[in-house]
């Protein structure tokens, strides 16, 4: 099990898990990141940070820190 | 403004997602005429309006701020949705109009769900179909209704289509429904992480059976839809739906967020959205200018030659062209914003500046405050209410005024003016170039500064958040955004322009009392020279003079003198009222063949301080003017509104203390430097 910001360019995993304890949790599972749902890591800036996410077919920009939240297998 | 106040006009409030479309929709069912309302103390705004006469429903209609969900992440978020359940003037409201994506069900029934669960008589309008349309997907409305419980409408916002069925169900709803149970915020349950996975669980399902794929993207007839519709369709395969990002908006993102060349694009992009602020706006600017002089010129001649006269030329007519100097600019600033939020870029430029930003205490969020405050402060601090971070949100209005506003170009450039040798003008572009890239470079610098002392600016230790959704790109619609530009100059206007108005009032009485008609040795003079030394006269002995001769001892170090002082106590009204108000003081006229400019550069090259018979500007001092209007927070509408949006004197007072007196500092080492290094 990796974390979310731990995705390869174009690596598509899905969600094990969100970490409860970070502050951002609640948005994070609010905006549509949640256990069961396949993501895809389709942006990594020239930063690194913050990454882009496809998930439930939206592209949802978030701070690698809070990424790091979100568990995938 | 037609806002009915009657307790009985019931009241429907337009709720949804961000980029859920619920900004155009309440742009279409108002009609551009509603008014901007805070929250009894607070700086979160809402808008409200009467529906269009012409919908022939009488309602008033509240556009909220977009959320995400009935859970509050910041205490501006907290006061939208307590504001939801019990609106402080209006109270409850009788009927919500939720906007939800078609393309993005999945997320956005979440609100729905949450605000269903909390007993709001609600209706959906479904909004961005074309998006869904280009996913070769369609909802089946009918199954969708059944599934939620409540009416579901697609709509267009932005062409009006089916506008009519959504206003005819209101009008319904509103005439039918009397809501017996209160909703209630605690009855949600909202803020256990559970409740919000079944929700989801819920919501999947739902969407697993009303959305469908087809065969077409929306052209011509689509048999799989009809028959969705009648129940028809063939046994379901175990997923239907698959999520998919918009394909057009994944080759773009190729180019536009590529790791290297993305920022390469980013720079593209800014550059030209600031060539076409300051060479659009330029030649407008210029005509605003000019007919405003022709204007005063005209009534001052009309008038006669008296006070009353002089009120009206200088002190009003004057007065208003130097707030509609600014409008060109204000405008194209925000018809380039528009195209770039509508296009879907806005969010992408925040994302791409999140991280350096972050290292200086701002937030990604700040970008767009930021580039406003290219063109004016005040309506960039209005913009920096979209930073749920309290303290990044103060620390962006805090370094707001840094920014190189439009008002201080006037200035720049008759300094810069009085800089170059006539044979090399073009060089004034790049030395504006490099007065812009000196100003971003300091204001980081200070924004870093600044970030050290952060827990004295503001106490409150809020979790630091970049979530922001990427919308796919989508063609502008012109209309539109020209409606939301409207709005905005509006909005400028009505903060800003009384204050300025008021000022440049206040500086005429100054400059003209009280020595009204002052005597003087008319022998030999012709008629306009006359009453140009009348001119002079009269403001060597006015109350500005006594203000200016007051601040002498401040103004020598920095090699200037109290008519420099005056000036720059007059930039307070705004900044390009320096420009003017030397133009007053070193009693330059318009009637010989030079233009305004020219005869002023004259006055000043030849300008002495006192009777020293030393220059007053030299090339040391004029660059000491440039630097001290880099820093100096002088713009008096950008204090008041920095008060309004922080909510306290603090904030403001810091600004005006910390930058004028940088700019202070600045200009002497730079007027004594340079000096010490033979430059006089």
């Amino acid at each position: 099990m990796k974390k979310a910001s731990e995705l390869k360019h174009g690596e598509r995993l899905t969600i094990s898990e969100i970490d409860f304890t970070h502050p951002s949790s609640q948005r994070i599972l609010e905006i549509g990141f949640t256990p069961g749902q396949e993501i895809e890591l389709i942006v990594r800036p020239f930063f690194n940070d913050p990454l882009a996410f496809s998930v439930r077919g939206s592209l949802i920009a978030i701070r690698k820190d809070e990424a790091d939240c979100i568990k995938v297998a | 403004m037609n806002v009915q106040t009657t307790e009985k006009i019931p009241l429907i409030t337009l709720i949804g997602p961000p980029n859920s479309g619920k900004t155009t929709l309440f742009n279409y069912l108002s009609g551009k005429n509603y008014k901007t309302v805070n929250y009894p103390g607070a700086t979160v705004e809402y808008s409200i309006s009467g529906l269009q006469k012409k919908f022939n429903i009488n309602a008033n209609i509240i556009d909220s701020p977009g959320i995400v969900s009935l859970n509050a992440h910041s205490p501006d978020e907290k006061i939208s949705i307590d504001a939801l359940f019990n609106h402080p003037l209006y109270g409850q409201p009788n009927l919500l109009v939720v906007t939800v994506d078609s393309s993005q069900l999945s997320r956005h029934l979440l609100l729905v769900r949450q605000l269903q669960n909390a007993g709001f008589n609600i209706i959906v309008a479904l909004t961005m179909n074309d998006l869904l349309k280009k996913k070769y997907q369609e909802i089946s409305l009918s199954k969708l209704r059944i599934a939620l419980g409540c009416e579901v409408i697609l709509i267009d916002g932005r062409t009006g289509e089916g506008i009519n069925t959504l206003l005819n169900s209101v009008s319904q709803n509103i005439s039918t429904t009397k809501t017996s149970i209160k909703p209630e915020p605690d009855k949600t349950v909202i803020n256990d992480r559970q409740s919000l996975l079944n929700i989801y669980k819920e919501i999947e399902q739902i969407e697993n059976d009303v959305v469908f794929e087809t065969n077409s993207n929306g052209n011509g007839f689509n048999l799989e839809a009809a028959n969705s519709e009648l129940n028809l369709l063939t046994p379901k395969p175990e997923r239907k739906t698959k999520y998919t990002l918009d394909a057009t908006t994944l080759k773009i993102d190729k180019y536009l967020l590529h790791p290297k060349l993305g920022s390469v694009f980013f720079f593209l992009i800014m550059s030209v959205t600031f060539a076409s602020i300051f060479w659009l706006a330029d030649p407008l600017m210029g005509l605003v200018d000019d007919f405003f002089a022709i204007l005063s010129t005209e009534a001052a001649s009309l008038l006669g030659n008296n006070w009353f006269s002089d009120f009206v030329s200088t002190g009003i007519i004057s007065g208003t062209g130097s707030v509609l100097v600014f409008l060109p600019q204000i405008l194209i600033l925000f018809l380039i914003l528009g195209l770039l939020e509508d296009s879907g870029y806005l969010a992408r430029g925040a994302m791409i500046v999140d991280k350096p930003l972050s290292k200086i205490g701002l937030n990604g969020k700040s970008f767009v405050p930021m580039l406003s405050g290219f063109a004016c402060a005040i309506p960039a601090m209005l913009a920096a209410r979209t930073i749920p971070n309290k303290r990044e949100r103060f620390l962006t209005i805090f370094i707001l005024p840094l920014m190189s506003c439009s008002a201080r170009l006037p200035v720049y450039a008759l300094l810069i003016a009085f800089l170059l040798p006539a044979d090399k003008l073009w060089l004034g572009g790049i030395i504006l170039a490099a007065i812009y890239i000196f100003s971003i470079s300091s204001s980081i610098i200070i924004a870093g500064i600044l970030n050290k002392f952060k827990s004295r600016i503001v106490k409150e230790e809020d979790n630091s958040s970049f979530i922001i959704e990427l919308p796919a790109y989508r063609k502008p619609k012109l209309n539109f955004i020209l409606m939301n530009s409207y709005m905005n100059v509006k909005v400028y206007l009505q903060k800003a322009g009384p204050v300025i108005l008021g000022f440049s009032i206040i500086l005429w009485f100054l400059t003209y009392f009280p020595n009204t008609n002052p005597e003087i040795d008319t022998t030999g003079l012709t008629e306009t020279e006359i009453v140009n030394a009348k001119e002079v006269e009269r403001l060597s002995t006015s109350y500005a003079a006594d203000l200016g001769k007051i601040i002498q001892p401040v103004m020598t170090p920095i090699g200037m003198d109290w008519r420099v002082g005056v000036s720059l106590i007059a930039a307070f009204a705004a900044r390009e009222v320096f420009v003017s108000s030397l133009a007053l003081i070193f009693k330059v006229t318009d009637d010989n063949e030079e233009t305004i400019q020219e005869s002023m550069l004259m006055s000043m090259r030849e300008a002495e301080i006192g009777d020293t018979g030393k220059k007053l500007f030299t090339p040391a001092t004029i660059t000491g003017l440039i630097v001290f209007f880099i820093f100096a927070l002088q713009c008096l509408s950008t204090v008041a509104v920095s008060r309004k949006e922080t909510g306290s004197w603090r904030i403001p007072i810091l600004q005006v203390v910390i930058f004028t007196s940088l700019a202070y500092f600045f200009a002497f080492i730079t007027v004594n430097g340079l000096r010490a290094l033979g430059v006089s």
